[in-house]
This record gives structure tokens, C-alpha cells and sequence, in this order.
């Protein structure tokens, strides 16, 4: 990684700091810093809500031409999140093709934050999610808070 | 079996009166003090009897005895008197004989030939007399006929051999020298000083039979067989080779006609070459003219009026040589972007002081900063991912990779097209195509998998406006189009499964589908690889057979 990756990232990580999106803790390590730790609190008007989940934050070693890497390591039931052990995100500007430079950690904390408000069924990584989210609203609240309790708390 | 050659050597033997010894035991002397006489052309092979391979015929030399008065008279004017006899050889033993007569008349010839057959005779070497080295004459010449009908050949249990006139009288020659005392032949005093004296020193021949290297039938199928399998390895090789070259041209002509974008299709990552990044304008950065309030007020720290000079005196950086004059360059920084941070390490630009790097769409970074990215990562400006490279640029070399990949993904293409305007078919019922699941796997792993493998795509346009698209339109080819023809399908999916009252069956292909398209979509978005890494994935002999048959998956 270059060093000018390097500057940029304790550049973002300063204005994280400076500007921490509400119900977010960021764990930065010095001698790791292309890893972010991050606790998320669920929002309160979502079905996430009371939960706390835990994000991982990869920076590539091309970073900023690519985007960070988001995964949950907390599992959640959610559309946009893959249910697997590697609880990937591939969405809106995390999209490779669609990631510019000049956009932020910031803007992807929110963005995830957002997710979480209003998840996308239609850029869905979990179909069988996404369908029962569109179709059976219901059925996905009790799932996606069962989850919270079982694996968030 | 034709004879190949015949060799005539001087050996040295004891008296088996004065020691036992077997038949064999015998010392070929060497052609410093003794007669050898190599035979290896002008043989006829009158007769081949009774020769098997493997088996020739050797023996020590001796003219046959005549019986009738007159073939005796007439043998005096070719047979010297003192010619190897078989009295001359130690008697009571069973050599090895090969009889050595001259084949002046057929009557006489025949009287030889019965004498002979009461010897162990293995074979007779036979000379017509006379002074021409010429090969003596066919088979079926006349002079070799007995007038017999060709009886002796099967009468006689051995095979004879012709040899030329010449030939033949210099061994009768020599016969005459080697049929007395070790003293008395060639060399004698020295033979005597090396041997005892009573041994026996007489000529000796071998014919080869061997007929060069005639190999066994089996090993000549065999080799037939993988002269075939060569063949037609080599044909099948060359051909491939040559529609290989041929796809590889066709590529070439349409990346330089603009047609195909190697980049923007994910065919292959290019970079940008240094000499052509060092074309791109670079300048000093300076705030731009009119809306300056508006957009960047914290921007400038000299006030507004510093402008239009600043633009006059852009200078290229010391040591960075660049290709434009002052005038483009003013030129181009009144009509960039306004852009007042470097979007990569998100520093701002100082006016007056900062250089920038302008691309061809205008969009504007620090050199450092985009420079080592366009050298070896990507030839596609990180804002816009329009290309940088001037339309119809073509890297040096078209690979075998590209042209398999580029073919690849015109295919999903046609098929996603195809598809898209003919939904129904195999999609609602039939069963799914073992290729089209494969492709599926294949690509739905790739996506979910590792979503961090795939990266940048020219379907990316909001931030080139207008008047910026416009010159290097070139950038932005077809790609996109069919790429926003197949977004739409999942909706499509969704819909029609929302209208099934029960959609748990079509779930599991509705995933497939799903996936599939988004693989569609992605293939045109996919990272373009850097290097030809699949030619140096695989084993060795992967690698190998890639090399044979190019174009093999």
C-alpha cells in the first residue's frame, strides 16, 4: 500500500473521529489500519433495533481506486447482507464500477446505516430475502428481530 | 539375404596336434603385418541359401580341389599352385570353410561346387576372371549360367556370393601367400617372432548378411503409428495456430477501428504508456475564473484577479517534460473542471502553486497521486472511467487470453440479448441447459464469493457532462448498451414470480436466473485482468498444451 493510501486513510480516520455517525464506535488499529473494527448500534426505527453488530472495514491495498470492503461478522437477516460466515455487502457506491475516489468511509458508515433503515430488495444479494421482505413484510420483521435477539445481543 | 560385405583378414592359429584348442581360437592379425581386405561394394549375391539373419556365413578361405584332369589343367591360369588347399589346413578338425574359386567354365564350376559340398563349406565367394573392377554382372547374366537349369543353387546348402574380377584376383593372389609356414608367408619373421612358428597362418572371410537396419514389423507399425499421431498433432496444432493468428488480427483491426474496448469490456486491464501519460497537459492548478465565489469561496487564498495571469504563466514543473504549449494550457485550465480536491488523497489544490494532471475528460488530480494508478493499474480515469488512451489504441500485443475472453463475453452477450427479447422457452419450464449452469455456478460463485474481485465498468457516465463526453467519445463504445438491456430482467423475474400464487418451486431457479443476469451484467464490469494470468495458471503441461493448441479451453 502506498503511502498516499496510507495518508488518506488516517485522514478519513480523523474525520470519522471528528465526525462519528450516531450509534457507531470505530476501533482503529495503528499497526493494522487498513482493518476497521466497527460496533453498530441497530436504529431505533428499525427491525435492528436494541442490536449491536459488528462490522469489519478492509481497506484494498489499491485503495481509494477500489472501494473499502464492508462484512458483517455479527449475522443479520437482511436483504442486502449475504448469509454466509462472510456477511458481504455489495451495493450502491460499495459496487466496485461504481465506486469513485473521492467518496468517503463516512458516506459508506451512513450508507450501511441507511441500509439498515430502509434495506434495497432490489439490489439484493439474498433473494429468497429480498422476496420475503417485498412480499411477506411481516414474516421478515419476526425473522430479521429473531435474529437480532438470537445473534446480536 | 543379399550380402552387404565381405572381409577378409589374415588369422593365426595353432597346429591342433600341438594343442587343443577350440575351432574358434584363433588371433586376427592386424593390417600392419598381415592381409585384410575389406569387400563393401561390387558383391552379387548369386545364391542365398540356407543364410538365416543373424547367422552369416564366415570361414577360413580355400579353393575347392577339382576332380576331372581337364578343369584341373584349365584351374592352372587363374589358381596359383600354391593356393590354400584344404590339405593345407591342419586336418582331422571341422573348420569353418568358405570356398574361394575362380568361375572360368560352368563344367569345371560344378566340379567345385560337388567338392565343396563334402566340406563344411559355408559359404563360396566366386570371381569371374578377369582385370575390370566393374560389379560383377546381374543374376540372371548369361556368364553365370551352368547350363544346369539353376540346379546347383538348390544342390549346393550354401550361399554364394560374386565378387568383381579384381576383387578376386588379388584375394587368389594372397591365397597363394598364406598357405605355407608362418616364415614363408608376408611378414613371416615377424609373425614367427610373435607366435610359434608351428602355428598355422591362413585367410579368413566374413560376409555380412545384415541388410542395413531392417527393423521388425511391430516396432515399424508402432513407429507408423506415431508418425500418424504426430501428423496429425502437427496439423491440428497449425491450424489451430493459424485461426488463432487469424481471431488475433480480427481483434487488432477492431480495437483500432474503435469497435471493441478491451478495457471496458474486462478483456484485458491496459495501463497507460509513460510516453503518452507524459503527453497528458500538466499545470499549475489556479482557481477557475467565474463561478469561483459560488463553489469554492475557501478555495482561493489570492484574490480573484490573480487569475487570468496565473493561466498565462503555467509553467511545466522542472524536470517534467510536457508536450503543450502555454497556449493550450490556458486553454484547458479555463475550461476544466472546477474541482477544487484532489480526489484521490482528498487534499486541496493551492491555485498557483499545486501541479495538476489533466485527463483527456477533463477531470483533474495530482500527478503523484494518479500517475503511479495510470502507469500500472488502469488506463481508465478513476472519476469517469472513460478511457485516457486515445481511441483505437491498441497494446502492443494481442494474447490468445484476450481473444478468448473477448470471445467469451460476445457470446453471453448474444445469449443475454437473445434471452432478454425471448424470456419465455426454456426460462419458464424446460430444464436448464448444462452450459447455462454451468455458467451460472461459474459466475454466481464469482459473485458471491469474492465481490472484492470485480471492479470498474464504463456504464459510468453521470459525472462526464456533456461537453466533456463529446471528445473522447471514442472512450464509451457499445458496451454499455446490452449491459442496460439485461438490468432489467431480475425485476422482470420478480414480476412474473409475484403473479405465480405459489413461488416456492420457481424460488431455487429464480436465484439462478437471478444470478445469471447479474453475472451478464457484471462480465461487462468485471476488473479487466492485468496480466494474462490464466496463460500462466495450471500445471505445466496445462501451460504445454495451451502453447500446441492455442484457442483449446
Amino acid at each position: 500500500m502506498s503511502t498516499g493510501a496510507k495518508k488518506r486513510i488516517m485522514r478519513e480516520y480523523g474525520e470519522c473521529m471528528s465526525d462519528t455517525p450516531p450509534g457507531m464506535k470505530i476501533t482503529f488499529d495503528e499497526q493494522n489500519m487498513t482493518e476497521w473494527e466497527i460496533l453498530l448500534d441497530g436504529p431505533e426505527q428499525s427491525v435492528y433495533a436494541g442490536g449491536h453488530f459488528k462490522l469489519k472495514l478492509t481497506f484494498p491495498n489499491e485503495y481509494p481506486f477500489k472501494p473499502p470492503v464492508v462484512s458483517f461478522k455479527t449475522k443479520i437477516y437482511h436483504p442486502n447482507v449475504s448469509n454466509d460466515d462472510k456477511g458481504s455487502m455489495c451495493l450502491g457506491l460499495l459496487r466496485p464500477e461504481e465506486w469513485k475516489p473521492p467518496n468517503k468511509v463516512v458516506a459508506v458508515l451512513r450508507l450501511i446505516q441507511t441500509l439498515l433503515i430502509e434495506p434495497n430488495p432490489d439490489d439484493a444479494i439474498e433473494p429468497s430475502i429480498a422476496n420475503e421482505y417485498k412480499e411477506n413484510r411481516k414474516e421478515f420483521d419476526k425473522t430479521a428481530k429473531d435474529w437480532v435477539k438470537r445473534y446480536a445481543k | 539375404m543379399t550380402a552387404q560385405g565381405v572381409g577378409i583378414f589374415t588369422i593365426e592359429f595353432p597346429d591342433p596336434y600341438t594343442l587343443s584348442y577350440y575351432n574358434d581360437e584363433f588371433v586376427t592379425l592386424g593390417s600392419n603385418i598381415s592381409f585384410q581386405y575389406p569387400i563393401t561394394s561390387n558383391i552379387q549375391t548369386l545364391s542365398a541359401k540356407d543364410v538365416e539373419r543373424g547367422n552369416d556365413p564366415y570361414g577360413i578361405l580355400y579353393v575347392p580341389e577339382l576332380r576331372s584332369d581337364g578343369c584341373k589343367e584349365a584351374e592352372g591360369s587363374y589358381v596359383p599352385t600354391n593356393a590354400t588347399r584344404l590339405r593345407n589346413l591342419p586336418s582331422g578338425t571341422d573348420y569353418a570353410l568358405i570356398g574361394f574359386l575362380p568361375w572360368f567354365s560352368p563344367q569345371c564350376v560344378l566340379e567345385y561346387f560337388q567338392s565343396a559340398r563334402t566340406s563344411p563349406v559355408k559359404a563360396l565367394l566366386v570371381y569371374q576372371p578377369g582385370t575390370t573392377n566393374a560389379p560383377p554382372p546381374g543374376n540372371n547374366d548369361p556368364s553365370w549360367s551352368l547350363g544346369d537349369g539353376g540346379n546347383w543353387e538348390d544342390a549346393n546348402k550354401f550361399p554364394v556370393y560374386a565378387l568383381s574380377s579384381t576383387s578376386g584376383t588379388i584375394v587368389m593372389t594372397q591365397l597363394s601367400l598364406y598357405s605355407g609356414n608362418m616364415t614363408d608367408a608376408p611378414h613371416g619373421d615377424e609373425l614367427a617372432s610373435l607366435f610359434s612358428p608351428t602355428d598355422y597362418v591362413r585367410l579368413w572371410a566374413t560376409v555380412n548378411t545384415q541388410a542395413g537396419s531392417q527393423l521388425p514389423s511391430l516396432w515399424v507399425f508402432l513407429v507408423i503409428v506415431l508418425g500418424l499421431l504426430l501428423l496429425i498433432i502437427f496439423v491440428t496444432s497449425s491450424f489451430m495456430h493459424i485461426v488463432q493468428r487469424r481471431r488475433r488480427r480480427d481483434l487488432q483491426r477492431r480495437v483500432v477501428e474503435g469497435e471493441v474496448d478491451l478495457e471496458a469490456l474486462g478483456v484485458k486491464r491496459l495501463t497507460v504508456p509513460r510516453e503518452y501519460l507524459e503527453k497528458l497537459p500538466l499545470y499549475t492548478y489556479s482557481v477557475p475564473g467565474g463561478d469561483l465565489e459560488k463553489t469554492v469561496p475557501q478555495e482561493s487564498p489570492q484574490p480573484r484577479d490573480g487569475a487570468p495571469e496565473t493561466t498565462e504563466q503555467a509553467t511545466p514543473a522542472p524536470g517534467v517534460p510536457t508536450a503543450q504549449n502555454d497556449a493550450t494550457v490556458s486553454n484547458q485550465a479555463s475550461s476544466a473542471f472546477s474541482q477544487p480536491t484532489c480526489p484521490i488523497c482528498l487534499d486541496d489544490f493551492i491555485s498557483n502553486e499545486t501541479q495538476v494532471r489533466e485527463l483527456p475528460c477533463r477531470h483533474i488530480f495530482h500527478p503523484d497521486c494518479v500517475d503511479t494508478f495510470l502507469l500500472s493499474n488502469s488506463s481508465l480515469c478513476p472519476m469517469c472511467k472513460k478511457s485516457v488512451l486515445p481511441g483505437g489504441y491498441c497494446p502492443a500485443k494481442i494474447t490468445n487470453i484476450m481473444v478468448r475472453r473477448e470471445r467469451m463475453i460476445r457470446r453471453m452477450r448474444a445469449r443475454g440479448e437473445s434471452e432478454s427479447i425471448e424470456p419465455t422457452g426454456q426460462r419458464t419450464g424446460g430444464p436448464v441447459s448444462l452450459r447455462d449452469r454451468l455458467a451460472s455456478t461459474a459466475f454466481g460463485r464469482r459473485v458471491f464469493g469474492s465481490p472484492e474481485q470485480t471492479q470498474s465498468g464504463p456504464n459510468d457516465i453521470e459525472m462526464a457532462s456533456p461537453e466533456t463526453a463529446q471528445p473522447q467519445a471514442s472512450g464509451a463504445l457499445p458496451a454499455p448498451a446490452p449491459a442496460t438491456e439485461i438490468t432489467p430482467a431480475p425485476d422482470l423475474a420478480h414480476t412474473r414470480s409475484q403473479a405465480a400464487p405459489e413461488c416456492t418451486e420457481p424460488e431455487t431457479r429464480n436465484r439462478r436466473e437471478w444470478a445469471r443476469q447479474r453475472a451478464l451484467a457484471l462480465v461487462s464490469n468485471s476488473r479487466a485482468p492485468a496480466t494474462d494470468d490464466e496463460g500462466n495458471s495450471g500445471s505445466r503441461w496445462r501451460r504445454g498444451l495451451r502453447k500446441v493448441f492455442p484457442g483449446f479451453r
